[in-house]
């Protein structure tokens, strides 16, 4: 899995490959990582999340917005991020409502106190791109910077 | 992306029809609903078309309700969905309201505060104030705010703006009276901003943040309509400060909520539109009004934000100067909001059956009441308007127009024509033209704060990635976009100012 930060005018887009769904939304989530800082310590906990949405393109939304969420209540930065993504049944049973995809994942938190980390403010759907290729999966995400 | 000949631009598959000097349309074509304007010069359009920015603004022409004509200011450049330097005027009854055409960083905005010291009071200082600024102002990512606040403080924040402040000391009644809307909108309702949203928000109460935000000291070089800088009380020679930011996570996290809340319960009228992130709610659904009171109320967090900054502010000068800030003239000038949405009430066509048109073919015209989106806009009321404040009625509300951190910024107030030709908006910065990716290979934050030295402006940031992501040469010549807007006589030129010290993220 890899990802590569991409020319935007304003903001920063990141576009992230992985052999599998989950490796690509790791990829992803690392991408979000280092558009916000170049040199990452080895300092910090790990944290667990769960997020669950209608859809996969709505889950990519909001795990990566999970992960800024985090961020500022944590106050750390979340790198090395493992993630499956799986799609289930509503955990309320309500079978009308179909199935819905969840990401059961982990961070590593890196203190923000002296990192010299800049902001990304936002995840967008704005020219947002998540398909399956013959590597595997190719997500394109632009963040609000 | 050449023009042919004097009449027309051709930028890829679009083709802009000159309307007059500075005025470009895109025609309404396809599933447009009216047609698009670009105010521009020939330069400034280049480098518009140069991106995504007449794409997206094509696009933005699809929400429904739109009036008259979408619009680039002249700093356009590419956003997410709605461009930055977007404006359009949204029908409050027929229409709709778009958390993404309004921008993640909900009232992003700056303002300027006065001093009555001049530049020789400064000189051979900077360093010291530069220092003092840096280490007293939070900013950069996780820095914390001036005000370590739990959810009551968030939410009395939330509910009254401008007004908590100086109930609690941080503002005094004239700061209000020289803010837009006095600094509160009283719409705002704290119970539709989301948990997620205050626990994001309460840690950041006074901050600036990082990327584009910034405090910069700065000296006035330059006035022009005297009389106007006059009434504005701005001389040359005299020092000034800009505060750039806005409502932090708090308002970053009510765009998306209500984004994702607007994709899911609209998914109808979202399937009409080009672009995800231009989701919208109708005009009178519930989600609409949710999301107003939510956006009101994130309005008056970035004005607290703000003012805690500038009382910081005060502070620091007070210290540094050794004398109270009263005494040093340390007056708000004005607080201006870039991402907005806003109901005003403009004058729009008519169409033959009575119903609202967009388009020039209107029978008549009639007063209607819109959602007026601006996002990376500034309002431009003109002199006489009744929603500019009491204390520029006489001569049309300021506007700030910051300028990258070498290159100087501007005092402009309302133009004229801004009602008839903008729905009373103007641009609100130099805006961007290369990436952030691209700057940090093109320029090295250490090489860029001596530069700035040799021209006595210092710099000081949490990153040195940020100095080169916001070298003066990633943005468009400020000159030039004023130059543009004082021209279509949208916001005139009052006052230039050039940097002295800046602190950023």
């Amino acid at each position: 899995m890899s990802f590569e930060l991409r020319d935007h005018t304003a903001d920063v887009a990141v576009e992230a490959t992985g052999p599998t769904l989950s490796a690509a939304f790791a990829a992803a989530a690392d991408g979000l990582a280092a558009a916000m800082c170049d040199e990452i310590p080895d300092s910090g906990e790990r944290f667990d999340l769960e997020v669950r949405a209608e859809s996969r393109e709505a889950l990519l939304f909001d795990y990566l917005d999970e992960l800024i969420y985090q961020r500022d209540v944590r106050g750390v930065l979340p790198v090395d991020n493992e993630v499956e993504i799986r799609e289930g049944a509503s955990d309320d049973g309500d079978r009308a409502r179909g199935s819905e995809w969840v990401a059961t994942g982990s961070a590593r938190g890196v203190p923000l106190a002296g990192l010299g980390a800049r902001e990304v403010k936002a995840v967008t759907y704005s020219e947002m791109a998540l398909e399956e290729t013959d590597d595997g999966w190719r997500a394109y995400v632009v963040f609000d910077v | 992306m050449t023009t042919n000949d004097a009449e027309t631009y051709e930028a890829g598959d679009v083709t802009l029809r000159k309307v007059r000097e500075y005025v470009w349309e895109v025609p309404k074509e396809g599933d447009m609903r009216v047609p698009a304007r670009v105010l521009a010069s020939e330069t400034l359009l280049d480098q518009i078309a140069d991106d995504k920015t007449l794409e997206q603004l094509r696009n933005s022409t699809h929400l429904p309700g739109v009036r008259k004509y979408n619009l680039c200011m002249p700093d356009g450049h590419q956003g997410y969905g709605f461009p930055v330097g977007g404006v359009a005027g949204i029908d409050a009854e027929e229409g709709c309201i778009s958390p993404g055409a309004v921008g993640y960083d909900i009232n992003c905005g700056v303002r300027m505060m006065k001093t009555n010291l001049s530049y020789d009071d400064v000189q051979g200082r900077e360093e010291e104030l530069v220092d003092a600024l840096f280490a007293n102002i939070p900013s950069g990512l996780g820095g914390g705010g001036v005000v370590e606040g739990d959810i009551d403080t968030v939410e009395a924040i939330l509910d009254r703006g401008m007004e908590w402040a100086l109930e609690e000391g941080w503002a005094v009644e004239e700061d209000l009276a020289h803010c837009e809307d006095e600094g509160v909108r009283h719409d705002s309702d704290p119970a539709k901003v989301s948990q997620k949203a205050k626990d994001r928000g309460k840690n950041q109460i006074g901050s600036l943040g990082s990327g584009n935000h910034f405090l910069e000291v700065q000296r006035v070089t330059d006035t022009y309509l005297d009389v106007v800088a006059d009434a504005y009380g701005l001389e040359e020679d005299q020092i000034v400060v800009l505060i750039h930011c806005g409502s932090r996570g708090l308002g970053h996290q009510v765009c998306t909520d209500y984004l994702r809340d607007v994709e899911k319960a609209h998914a109808g009228l979202l399937s009409q539109l080009p672009d995800k992130e231009l989701a919208a709610a109708p005009a009178g659904s519930q989600l609409a009004e949710d999301y107003y009171d939510a956006m009101c109320a994130s309005i008056n967090f970035a004005w607290v934000n703000r003012q805690l900054i500038m009382h910081r502010t005060r502070q620091v000068f007070e210290k540094v100067f050794g004398s109270d800030w009263e005494s040093l003239g340390m007056d708000l000038l004005y607080d201006v909001a870039h991402n907005i949405a806003k109901k005003e009430t403009h004058t729009v066509g008519v169409g033959p059956e009575g119903r609202p048109a967009g388009g020039g073919k209107a029978a008549d015209t009639e007063e209607r009441e819109l959602y007026v989106h601006r996002k990376g806009a500034t309002r431009a009321f003109p002199a006489g308007h009744p929603e500019v404040p009491g204390a520029y009625l006489d001569m049309g509300q300021p506007i700030i127009i910051p300028g990258s951190m070498g290159a100087g910024s501007y005092v402009l107030r309302g133009g004229e024509e801004s009602m008839a030709e903008t729905f009373g908006s103007t641009a609100h910065g130099a805006g961007r033209t290369m990436s952030r990716t691209q700057a940090k290979k093109d320029y090295w934050g250490g090489d860029v704060q001596d530069e700035l030295e040799q021209e006595h402006i210092y710099v000081k940031a949490q990153s040195g990635a940020t100095v080169a992501e916001e070298a003066p040469g990633v943005y468009k010549d400020v000159d030039e976009v004023v130059r543009v807007s004082d021209a279509l006589g949208i916001g005139d030129k009052v006052a230039r100012t050039y940097p002295v010290c800046n602190i950023k993220g």
